[in-house]
């Protein structure tokens, strides 16, 4: 049976509350040491990637979020069996651990920042022009006419380059102030500013919020998107050596693992 | 204050789309087929296409289309 998989959790641990995901199937962890795979059972290939799929994934991971820390895996993973997720879970171990362990208690935040591009170049336009008339261009050929239309318009988008790294930086400095990592991307679309993601420590979203109302009322004109508490989609750091456990280490960790579960009273540890 | 985020999560099917389709953890095949010698993970190649494709237009969308303050 092919097992969809969501996410990993910071957990091996079953999980009590009834979760649904994918064609309305019951999602359960499949655990590796300390750590679970959350899987549910998946009768056939998804065909096509539809709203109501990615939601119902999206929603199994908001719900393990409220419970664990969660590393969120790329839409459409499955696997051909509990023997296969095993088998990834213990290759990538120490890379899923490492990340549990630097996201646990921090969330995070999207932040998007639409701004008038066609004014900010008019403008732009308007204050090179004046300066033109200051200056006035002495007659040429048609070919100086077009290098200097080029040179012209060159100038222009490095400003406005300029202005938007400007905008960005003071943005950043108060986001950054109340956040741990951050990606930042900058102009994906003339209009589009800034789409940047930031990790939160859980108990400073208030703070981080705050800023976000902060830098929104300091520049009414830009149009904001702020989104969040998600998991750590963005900062999930995987590198794609095979970083396999050795048999010996293998063990040593499960003997760790039934050590510590056997101090807190739980005696079952596989599924 | 609350309210500004369950507000915004409300109206963020863009982000769930950015995010549950183009981010999170890519699992690479190759460490498990090393394991198993066979294929034993999909990784929807499909996915991927539909939504680079999906991204390219929804990319443009914010800058005509409706945007959701917080309020």
């Amino acid at each position: 049976m092919a097992l969809y998989i969501y996410g990993i959790i910071d957990s091996s641990d079953r999980i009590n509350e009834p979760i649904y995901g994918l064609d309305g199937a019951c999602v359960y962890n499949i655990s590796y040491c300390d750590i679970g795979g959350v899987v549910s059972e998946l009768s056939e290939q998804l065909q096509n990637v539809t709203k109501n799929s990615v939601l119902a994934h999206e929603e199994v991971i908001e719900r393990l979020m409220g419970h664990f820390t969660v590393l969120p895996v790329k839409f459409d993973t499955v696997f051909d069996g509990r023997d296969c997720v095993l088998s990834m879970m213990q290759s990538y171990y120490r890379h899923f651990k490492d990340n549990l362990n630097r996201l646990r208690d921090k969330f995070e935040f999207g932040v998007k920042v639409i701004w008038p591009a066609d004014k900010i170049k008019k403008r732009i336009r308007n204050s090179h022009k004046k300066n033109e008339h200051e200056m006035p261009i002495p007659d040429g050929s048609s070919n100086k006419k077009f290098m200097r239309k080029k040179l012209e318009k060159y100038r222009i988008n490095e400003e406005f380059e300029k202005k938007a790294n400007k905008f960005i930086n003071v943005m950043d400095i108060f986001f950054s102030k109340f956040a741990v990592e951050k990606t930042l991307k900058k102009l994906k679309t003339e209009n589009l500013l800034l789409d940047a993601a930031y990790l939160v420590e859980k108990d400073r979203q208030d703070d981080f919020k705050e800023a976000f109302e902060h830098v929104k009322s300091s520049q009414p004109d830009f149009k904001y998107l702020f989104s969040g508490p998600w998991p750590a989609y963005n900062f999930v750091i995987l590198s794609n050596k095979n970083d396999l456990l050795k048999d010996s280490e293998q063990e040593d960790l499960f003997d760790r693992v039934i050590q510590q579960r056997e101090l807190v009273g739980v005696d079952k540890i596989w599924h | 204050m609350h309210d500004v985020v369950t507000k915004s999560r409300d109206v963020t099917l863009l982000e769930v789309l950015d995010r549950v389709l183009d981010k999170g953890v890519v699992i690479s095949g190759d460490a498990v087929i090393s394991v198993a010698d066979v294929d034993l993970i999909y990784l929807g190649l499909k996915v991927l296409l539909s939504s680079v494709e999906t991204m390219e237009q929804l990319r443009g969308a914010p800058i005509t289309g409706p945007m959701q303050e917080p309020t």
